[in-house]
């Protein structure tokens, strides 16, 4: 633990333990998205799912990235991640995904996808506020991924046909706002 | 409608297999089968069994997210 970065955050009158289960529950949830990615990787398919492919794997690798960034920060604070995957699994801050009945339903697995980075977006949207002008490195950490987060849903709902998400892909790079976490 | 007090709210808290139920502006909602409330607690600081009325403006949505689930009682604040 970072005795002295811990107690600067207890200063503020943030619930440091409070603060260390979101950030765990929020780690977990990346890891089990990445999971999940993972397997909709292989089942993105056919005409309509080769277009999704590389777009879901740039998510994926940004999702891995969020859970190894954010893991040093819980450790900083006091807390850690549970001591086995099964425990961790069951904390996710959103709930864990699974495939689609049918797996070649690209729609299908776009809404999973979409209803997954929503959740992410409103967790770290919470997590900026409760530390904003407090616990200056977490909301550093919490914005970077807000930010990742955010293009993850804008690049879903312009697939489900909601309208321009105004971005592009990555180009050959992933996570712009998170890399300086993970050096 | 049931009416429920807030001691009768209480005792479900959706811990040690009780209903998860939470009453916002009048109305008493049975969000059990909702993953976000599971063992009774919503996002660490938010408990079941427990009016959470002045707890929605912490919140990053609105309570338009409550409709998703069945109104089985009101609350009453006489004992
Ligand atoms: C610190 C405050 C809170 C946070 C951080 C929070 C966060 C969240 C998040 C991230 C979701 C998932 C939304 C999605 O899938 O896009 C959610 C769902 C929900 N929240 Fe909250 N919330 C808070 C307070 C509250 C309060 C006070 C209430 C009740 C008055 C409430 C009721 C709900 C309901 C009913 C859902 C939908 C659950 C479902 O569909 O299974 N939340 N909340």
């Amino acid at each position: 633990m970072a005795k002295v970065a811990r107690e600067m955050v207890e200063r503020t009158g943030i619930n440091v333990d409070e603060l260390v289960e979101l950030l765990i529950s929020n780690a977990s949830a990346e890891l089990t998205t990445f999971y999940y990615y993972t397997i909709l990787r292989v089942n993105l398919i056919g005409l309509e799912g080769e277009g999704i492919k590389e777009i879901a794997e740039t998510a994926r690798i940004e999702d891995r990235n969020h859970f190894e960034a954010l893991v040093p920060r819980i450790y900083e604070l006091g807390g850690k991640i549970p001591g086995n995957m099964n425990a961790f699994h069951d904390i996710s801050a959103c709930p864990p995904a699974s495939l689609p009945e049918n797996a070649t339903d690209v729609k299908a697995i776009l809404k999973v996808l979409v209803e997954a980075e929503r959740c992410a977006v409103r967790g770290y949207t919470h997590i900026c506020n409760l530390t904003a002008g407090k616990d200056h490195r977490t909301y550093d950490l919490a914005l970077a991924i807000l930010n990742e987060e955010v293009e993850h849903e804008s690049w879903f709902s312009e697939f489900l046909g909601e309208g321009p998400s105004g971005h592009f892909m990555r180009r050959g790079e992933t996570s712009p706002f998170v890399s300086k976490f993970l050096r | 409608m049931r009416v429920f007090t807030l001691q009768d709210l209480s005792r479900y808290n959706g811990r040690d297999g009780n209903l998860a139920y939470v009453a916002y502006r009048g109305l008493v909602y049975d969000v059990s089968g909702s993953y976000f409330f599971r063992g009774g607690r919503h996002w660490v600081r938010h408990n079941a069994g427990s009016d959470l009325s002045d707890e929605i403006d912490q919140a990053p949505h609105d309570e338009s997210l409550l409709q998703r689930f069945p109104v089985v009682g009101s609350l009453t604040m006489v004992e």
